[in-house]
């Protein structure tokens, strides 16, 4: 069997495993992304006495955008519109999402809900939920027993 | 070279390394980058004039995008600050903080000093205007 001298050019192992690299190349970082993700994305934040939580809200105006809070629950709504006047014909790529959209939070505790801010900016919501009084820390003060 | 459009720097440049004779499709990647980095998605469509590029960069400020133009390699990168506040813990996070970071490879000959950048609620819009000789031409038989 010494004479079974295989030139070394072709190697089928090697090139599936290159094949297997290209395929998980092409997923990855968009394509995964895209399956996955949610409009807006969303993160929520402690901040000992309140509840931050931003969203990616990118082109989209404010008066376009509803947000309502009802116990726990927070409600963001809104519509991000296509842009004007541009046919999908003229389109060479397209990863961007439009449409109207609904997220409902429930968040992890109480908040006061008459004291909850939000502002706006470079596409970026954030609002501030201050934590109802009994939702606070609270330092218990241990009496000793006599 | 550096032409200043708006607030947005695009940088121009000519690298003598890379090869032009073989443009590849509009809108190509040109690059992997690097893992740390948030691919931003984007759109392209052809206007009237050229190539228009929407890009969604939520937190990023005019100051803080470069977009740069080497022979026809458009790169974006833009950095974005934590919206979290100081020592806030993470409760919930359906997207990554980090800078952004895109490039292209453009087929089109682009009219270098007529590019335009602006940015708007997080979305930067990128005027490509199409070189006089690249632009599309009647050409009319006569019988």
């Amino acid at each position: 069997m010494s004479g079974m001298n295989w030139p070394r050019r072709w190697d089928p192992f090697r090139d599936l495993q290159r094949e297997v690299g290209r395929l998980f190349e092409s997923l990855e970082p968009l394509q995964t992304w895209r399956l996955t993700r949610q409009f807006p994305p969303i993160n929520l934040y402690d901040a000992s006495d309140l509840y931050v939580l931003t969203a990616q809200l990118p082109g989209m105006n404010l008066e376009d955008l509803d947000l309502s809070i009802t116990g726990e629950t927070l409600t963001l709504k809104g519509e991000r519109k296509r842009p004007e006047g541009v046919s999908d014909e003229t389109y060479r790529r397209q990863e961007r999402q439009y449409g109207r959209w609904t997220r409902t939070v429930s968040l992890p505790d109480r908040v006061d809900s008459t004291q909850v801010t939000a502002s706006f900016a470079q596409g970026l919501l954030t609002i501030s939920l201050p934590k109802a009084e009994s939702a606070k820390p609270r330092q218990i003060s241990v009496k000793a027993a006599v | 070279m550096s032409i200043d459009n708006r607030s947005i720097p695009v940088a121009v440049e000519r690298a003598a390394a890379s090869d032009p004779s073989r443009p590849r499709p509009t809108g190509q990647e040109a690059a992997t980058p690097p893992v740390d980095f948030i691919t931003p998605p984007i759109d392209i469509h052809e206007g009237p004039d050229g190539l228009i590029l929407e890009a969604d960069l939520p937190g990023a400020t005019e100051s803080s995008v470069t977009i740069q133009l080497e022979d026809n390699v458009l790169s974006l990168h833009a950095q974005v600050p934590s919206p979290a506040p100081e020592g806030a813990r993470t409760l919930h996070e359906e997207y990554r903080i980090g800078d952004y970071h895109r490039s292209f490879i453009l087929s089109d000959e682009v009219e270098r000093s007529r590019i335009t950048a602006e940015l708007r609620n997080g979305v930067l819009r990128l005027n490509l205007p199409k070189a006089e000789r690249s632009k599309t031409r009647r050409i009319e038989i006569k019988s």
